[in-house]
């Protein structure tokens, strides 16, 4: 699922910069290096509690929900899939439930429109970064690093504070001659949280593509004539194209299952996915159902990640979904 | 400035060995000097959309920590420089205890992480292809797969071996997603560094462990200091995954100020929101300085 991963410069460096050296497996081990086996363990961490989780949950939404209570039944059941696209009524009718459907839907637009917004932010400002001498451009990668470090709490309470009915953006409101309104707690406040979040992951991949990007190319494309629409469009937009493919999925998969917003921002009345999720393992207590939604969310996850790289494949771009 | 770095630093000999070929260099030089002035003329409005964008990311937390200086007792309301708020936060039982709940868990975690890190990168270009393809993806998984799901996967894990939400399970978590961000700093540096020192090493006489304790681990420091940082704040900072693994014993802050911030502003989360915010600018700064110091050895 993660190519050669090569996101953003300074902090973000790749994690897939894999050096290859001469000697591979078979030979001696070479000074300074490790044995084999001491990449295990931290392999052995990543499969136990990463994909044993993943399998877990993947079992967990074929079997049964207890009679009262969280947890499973070992039993065989397809219940929980059922669930969320059928509702049984008391006399055993069983109707099609949009409820969940919805919720997906909702989370699919929030997503979208957060991906659309911060690559359309992000493609300018990465530009304009490499548009700058190297130092600018090192301090400006720090400036986009630090909000992408910053605790996401934080960060989504900044937008509490800001539109809360006191707050700056009302009192702005005010001072332009607008009645002060309820900004906070609705489907927008969640947006512009999602896109505040996300925002440095576009950044970041969409400038390291684009950082060593040799301008001279452009300026051939000017003394041969094109115009500046054509140097974006037919010259810049290629180099970033691998960039932007990472962007995307680097923004919409976390927005698409994302929980922080829509409880804080959106005060509850916006459900999306994630927070269907955690419901099944809060109040809802419904362990297969809740198992079945991530693993939706899951195989949705995967196929976009799939479609995407083979994109990038076609048309030859690098891709990581790693930052 | 090309003149400059072509020489060899008259720092020593390990120094002069290291001294990259110029060629390396060069592209990067015109980089930053062609397009300049030529390309911020013809592209006009790009400044100003990435200006405003960059206020955008900075004003809202910019006014998080103003209010924490805030002297009232509401949160929103401007009534002069005090450092009350601090002073009640730094006594408050509740958010001492989350403190040290997630400064715990954190320390475990980095160190675990960073270790398992390192010794995957130091013995990784000894895995067949495949064996590295696969090890990637499971290592990244953490990073793409949704934080929801990560979180009740592991909590029905959990459950499944038998343990109960708690210290424990929270600190098996923490290092297992922690362990790609400390590499990333780690391979990043590795992959900069010239085998040549460590053969040469080998040719002195020096042993298998000597090398690697006595070379590359001092060599990777920056790497492995900045993944070993990098760590400590995803760990700090994971609410996400905490609250489906921890126990009322075992709140972790961002647990702790997630349940004040769903009441609303409050000022006592606007200071420890400021110190988050100070740590993350504190981590990413030094980070920064670190792989950049290795970049131009």
């Amino acid at each position: 699922m993660t190519g050669p991963v090569s996101a953003g410069g300074g902090a973000k460096r790749g994690l897939g910069r894999l050096r290859r050296r001469p000697g591979g497996r078979r030979g001696p081990v070479r000074p300074g290096q490790l044995g084999v086996a001491f990449a295990t363990p931290a392999i052995l961490v990543g499969l136990v509690f990463t994909l044993g989780p993943v399998i877990v949950i993947a079992v967990f939404s074929f079997l049964s929900q207890p009679e009262t209570g969280g947890g499973v039944v070992y039993q065989f059941s397809a219940e929980a899939y059922r669930h969320f696209l059928f509702q049984e009524d008391f006399v055993g009718n069983t109707n099609l439930d949009l409820r969940y459907l919805r919720s997906f839907g909702l989370s699919a637009f929030q997503a979208l429109a957060t991906t659309a917004v911060c690559i359309g932010l992000a493609f300018p400002i990465a530009l304009w970064m490499t548009t700058k001498t190297s130092r600018v451009q090192n301090l400006l990668v720090l400036v986009v690093t630090i909000p992408f470090w910053t605790n996401l709490l934080v960060r989504t309470y900044a937008w509490i504070l800001l539109l809360s009915d006191r707050g700056a953006a009302n009192a702005v409101l005010e001072a332009v001659g607008l009645a002060p309104r309820q900004l906070l707690y609705n489907s927008g406040a969640t947006l512009v949280g999602l896109i505040y979040t996300f925002l440095p992951f576009a950044i970041l991949p969409i400038y390291s593509a684009l950082a060593g990007f040799d301008f001279s190319l452009a300026e051939a494309a000017y003394d041969l004539g094109a115009r500046k629409s054509g140097v974006i469009r037919r010259v810049i937009w290629p180099a970033a194209a691998g960039g932007v493919m990472s962007a995307v999925a680097l923004c919409f998969v976390p927005a698409f299952g994302a929980f922080v917003q829509p409880v804080l921002l959106g005060g509850g009345k916006v459900l999306m996915v994630g927070n269907l999720i955690a419901a099944q393992y809060g109040e809802a207590r419904n362990w297969p159902f809740g198992a079945a939604l991530s693993v939706i969310i899951l195989v949705l996850t995967l196929l976009g990640a799939f479609a995407l790289l083979r994109l990038a494949k076609r048309s030859s771009q690098k891709v990581s979904l790693a930052i | 400035m090309t003149i400059l770095e072509a020489q060899p630093a008259p720092g020593g000999a390990a120094d002069a060995i290291g001294a990259e070929p110029q060629e390396g260099r060069r592209p990067r030089l015109m980089r930053g000097s062609i397009p300049h002035s030529l390309m911020l003329n013809r592209f006009p409005g790009l400044g100003t959309i990435s200006l405003v964008s960059l206020a955008f990311l900075y004003v809202p937390m910019l006014i998080v920590m103003a209010f924490s200086f805030n002297g009232g007792n509401q949160a929103l309301i401007w009534q002069g420089f005090s450092l009350r708020w601090y002073a009640r936060v730094f006594t408050d039982a509740s958010i001492i205890s989350a403190t040290k709940v997630s400064l715990q868990v954190a320390a475990i975690a980095t160190v675990a992480s960073t270790v398992l890190a390192v010794l995957y990168v130091l013995a990784m270009d000894r895995l067949s292809r495949a064996g590295s393809a696969i090890s990637t993806t499971i290592l990244a998984a953490p990073i793409v797969v949704p934080e929801v799901v990560m979180g009740v996967a592991t909590l029905a894990f959990i459950r499944l071996i038998g343990l109960a939400p708690g210290f424990v399970p929270l600190v098996l978590a923490h290092t297992s997603f922690c362990v790609p961000f400390a590499m990333m700093n780690i391979r990043a540096c590795y992959a900069g560094l010239n085998p040549a020192y460590f053969e040469s090493a080998a040719d002195l006489g020096a042993t298998h462990w000597t090398v690697i304790r006595r070379i590359m681990l001092p060599l990777l420091m920056p790497g492995i200091i900045s993944g070993a940082l990098l760590a400590f704040v995803v760990s700090m900072d994971d609410f996400m995954i905490s609250n489906f693994l921890a126990s009322a014993g075992s709140t972790t802050l961002p647990i702790y100020i997630f349940g004040l911030i769903r009441k609303g502003v409050n000022p006592s989360v606007n200071v420890v929101a400021t110190l988050l915010l100070i740590l993350a600018v504190v981590v990413t700064t030094a980070t920064t300085l670190l792989t950049r110091r290795q970049a131009k050895k």
